[in-house]
């Protein structure tokens, strides 16, 4: 029993490492929380749901539409919400916050208007198939998850590291200014950014229809929530972080969930973000902000 | 004597900012503090109105050690600073902005402030008083409505410097006031200060305007790569061959600073 | 007869004005300018707090719990339920003075949710999400007491659920006219210069002398006072409470109201809750699809106006008299 519901909290970690990727890559490369990300996260499940269950296509393609559709919306971010606001004189720090939080209400509740509000179905034969251990039974799909998750984390690092967009990337992260003056391509940088940051919400959107089988427009706010939380606690703009983070959170709500009052299960995700927040607001990996900023 | 700096040495991660820098100032001297950009001489003020804490060593001030004091007590002990790239509140009024200077000079505090109190009433007059009083000090009194980002470039420095002033300190650091200012104003900000002295307040400058310091300062500290090369009166300093060797090459720069 | 026709019209004009749905209207109206000047006046210290909800739904379950389960008159009541949102607000407010803009924003954020999930959960005291019914309502307890002193409302000619709303809606607008009145007087005094420094300049307040953990603590608390007020009104005007009432949803629309209304003075928190909270009635479209509008708002405001609709600007062109020592 326990080993399962390590295995269940290993791929409920999984997943949210993987929305977690997509708030880090934003914060690291423009220092703002896309506070819209959760609601893109389910955008890309509702494709996924729309896409198996209303067109009957199969699971790969709708994979790929959830990805096209969330790089798209990705892209409208950055251009309409965004965009206008960098550079500009005066603006508060606070401004792009209120304004993804402003796409993402608008998402959440234009999903709502288009599918209703309760859950959608999701099923496909896919994630039926399992595998017997002895006593303990193992659905393909959480091995899938726990896979992506670990690939997507390792490609990031090395794209980040060894390709010369990731370099790019970088070095638009640590100095906006000098990494222009040196001449990166900054707004593109900052428009791969933001697309790779959805298309990795929409995988995971689809990802999680499949492993809960079904989807409904109030996920978006509760993952995009836990997300941040997995973001502060692993440190923001870190990848191994959201990684670790994202596990951390996962098996905790998961044991809870198991042995304790599974109420309070959403309540660990924003106690810890007051807690870290508190005690140690760069994470357990994010660097010391310099205070040299002020 | 009004302030002692000892041994301060600041380390910011690899690199050592200050290292054992120690000097003394005497009361209602002005005393300059000079050296090539990144010197470390911004830092030592950092270190003085603990924006950031020394790593090692003491600010010992009118016989009270200081170092790593809340910033805001320390303003109220007696010193006051300016800042080397303008921090006034721009979108508050010129007289405001003063009157926030005096801050640390009065006391209401919500109930008083909401309920208009006999003596509430009182102090805000004094602090309008006040205020009105340095913005004629330094010839802004005519601005006082004007929102300080409206203000000229010479003038905002002139308006940073009245409302540290207004905090009534006893020893006044000013960054680099005469930055970017041409003749007439280095020539006003000299009577200013002068006149800030006048008053019995002690005053630390840093500046890179060369004559300006000669014909200002009592006494000099001349800082490099974050050590104290030199200490002296404006000819000891001019007449110092570190110092020279220092600045030589470099003085071109400096003066068109 | 002229005077009879006269009498028939005014009570007819009466009649309308004291028709029940406006007053309502007006009454949350009311609630919602104490909410939204509940995020202003941190705002004005430069701390954004989205944990209004959650003070909103403190100060709310603690009144309705008192008056529910101890008999305590509902005055008692709201100001038990404003004053342990105030608590919070300290306890909350001294830790987060080490948090600044966004993480700020976003810890608040989380503090609403931990509340609202303690309200669901905790439902031997809540009732859970089924929420607590029958919560004393404000206007019955205020015609039951004037009854009490012989007074009836046919006396004025008005019948007995007018002046029940009626007496809402002043005792309501008695507040939020105190509460304006306490942070424009606050405002323009040393309190107020010192809060406006801070959110100009925190480091240079500092420097200037003003003890800015003391101050932000003193504004984050008392806009967690004001919304904490708002809830226990909110509770005894509506009888009936649930944790979805204070949710998210709830804190980004108070936050609507400042941030549209025009977050620079307080006149925008006033006109931003009066407009958006009109608009839905008024037109039907915009109540059927509020939070997308409200989206669309948000992010078209941060990209053309950010400070809102009315702004230091605006008001100088109608000529609003400044006080003396006044910031705004």
């Amino acid at each position: 029993m326990l080993l399962e519901q390590l295995i269940n909290g290993i791929t409920l970690g999984s997943i949210y490492a993987i929305i977690a990727l997509g708030f880090t890559l934003v914060f690291g490369v423009l220092g703002i929380i896309n506070m819209a990300h959760g609601e893109i996260f389910m955008v890309g499940a509702f494709v996924g749901v729309t896409t198996t269950g209303v067109l009957g296509w199969p699971l790969w393609l709708a994979f790929i539409a959830a990805i096209v559709v969330t790089s798209i919306l990705g892209y409208l971010l950055e251009r309409i919400t965004l965009r206008p606001l960098r550079g500009k004189k005066g603006v508060s720090h606070l401004a792009p916050l209120i304004s993804t939080i402003g796409v993402s209400i608008l998402l959440e509740n234009l999903s709502h208007h288009i599918f209703g509000a309760g859950n959608k179905p999701f099923n496909t034969s896919f994630s039926e198939i399992r595998i017997n251990i002895g006593s303990i039974t193992i659905y393909l799909v959480q091995i899938v998850i726990f896979v992506i998750s670990i690939l997507l984390m390792i490609g990031l690092t090395i794209w980040l590291s060894k390709t010369k967009a990731g370099k790019a990337l970088r070095a638009t992260a640590d100095n906006l200014e000098t990494a222009s003056i040196l001449g990166v391509d900054t707004k593109r940088i900052i428009i791969l950014t933001v697309v790779i940051a959805s298309a990795i919400g929409g995988i995971a959107g689809v990802l999680v229809g499949m492993a809960f089988n079904s989807v409904s427009p109030q996920m978006g706010l509760s993952m995009g929530l836990k997300g941040l939380a997995i973001i502060i606690l692993g440190g923001m703009g870190n990848v191994k972080g959201a990684m670790v983070g994202g596990l951390i959170l996962g098996l905790s709500e998961t044991m809870l969930v198991a042995y304790g009052n599974s109420g309070y299960r959403d309540a660990i995700a924003f106690i810890m973000i007051i807690v870290i927040l508190l005690l140690r607001p760069q994470g357990i990996f994010g660097s010391k902000v310099s205070q040299e900023r002020r | 004597m009004v302030l002692e700096v000892k041994n301060i040495t600041k380390n910011f991660g690899g690199i050592s900012a200050l290292k054992n820098v120690s000097f003394s100032i005497n009361k209602g001297e002005i005393f300059g503090l000079i050296g090539p950009n990144g010197a470390g001489k911004t830092t030592m003020f950092n270190m003085i109105t603990n924006i950031f804490e020394p790593t090692s060593g003491e600010i010992i001030f009118k016989g009270e050690n200081i170092t790593g004091i809340k910033p805001y007590k320390i303003t109220e002990k007696g010193i006051c600073r300016t800042y080397q790239n303008i921090r006034l509140f721009s979108q508050m009024s010129t007289l405001h902005n003063v009157m926030v200077g005096g801050h640390s000079q009065s006391h209401a505090g919500v109930f008083s402030s909401v309920f208009r109190t006999r003596a509430q009433r009182k102090e805000e007059q004094l602090l309008i008083e006040k205020a009105e009083e340095l913005l004629d000090l330094v010839g802004l009194l005519e601005h006082k409505d004007t929102i300080a980002e409206n203000l000229a470039y010479g003038q905002q420095r002139r308006l940073e410097i009245a409302r540290a002033l207004a905090s009534n300190p006893s020893l006044l650091l000013l960054d680099e006031p005469a930055a970017g200012m041409n003749e007439k104003e280095t020539d006003s900000l000299y009577d200013l200060i002068k006149t800030v002295q006048s008053r019995g307040i002690t005053v630390l400058i840093i500046e890179h305007d060369m004559p300006l310091v000669m014909k200002l300062c009592d006494r000099i500290t001349v800082l490099n790569f974050g050590e104290k090369l030199a200490e002296g009166t404006p000819e000891e300093i001019q007449n110092n061959e570190a110092v020279i060797e220092a600045y030589l090459g470099k003085e071109e720069e400096e003066v068109n600073a | 007869m002229v005077r009879r026709y006269l009498k028939k019209e005014g009570d007819r004009l009466l009649g309308e004005i004291l028709n029940t749905y406006y007053l309502q209207i007006g009454s949350f109206i009311l609630i919602n300018i104490m909410l939204a000047i509940s995020v202003y006046v941190p705002l004005s210290s430069g701390q954004l707090s989205l944990g209004s909800a959650g003070f909103m739904g403190v100060g709310a379950y603690t009144s309705a719990l008192l008056t529910l389960h101890f008999d305590l008159p509902i005055v008692v009541g709201i100001i038990a339920g404003a004053l342990v949102a105030s608590i919070l607000g300290v306890i909350v407010g001294i830790p987060a003075l080490r948090l600044s803009g966004v993480y700020l924003a976003i810890a608040t954020l989380g503090l609403g949710e931990v509340i609202r999930v303690i309200f669901v959960n905790w439902d031997s005291l809540t009732k859970g999400s089924v929420g607590l019914t029958g919560i004393p309502q404000l206007g019955r307890e205020i015609l039951e007491f004037a009854r009490g002193l012989g007074f009836e409302p046919s006396m004025i000619g008005i019948k007995n659920n007018q002046f029940v709303f009626l007496s809402i809606f002043l005792v309501l607008l008695i507040l939020v006219i105190a509460i304006l009145w306490f942070v424009v007087r606050q405002q323009n005094s040393r309190v107020g210069r010192a809060l406006s420094s801070i959110n100009m300049d925190d480091r240079a307040a500092e420097s200037m002398g003003i003890n800015i953990t003391y101050y932000k603590v003193v504004s984050f608390t008392q806009g967690a006072f004001f919304a904490g007020l708002a809830g226990a009104l909110f509770a005894h005007v509506i009888g009936f409470i649930s944790p979805a009432d204070f949710a998210y949803h709830r804190a980004v629309e108070v936050l609507i109201f400042t941030v549209f209304g025009g977050s620079e003075v307080i006149v925008g928190s006033v006109f931003g809750a009066f407009f958006l909270t009109l608009m839905p009635e008024v037109l039907r479209f915009v109540s059927e699809f509020r939070y997308i509008i409200y989206g669309i708002i948000l992010v078209l405001l941060m990209a053309i106006r950010p400070q809102g609709i009315i702004d230091t600007n605006l008001l100088k062109i109608f000529k609003f008299k400044r006080s003396k020592g006044g910031v705004r």
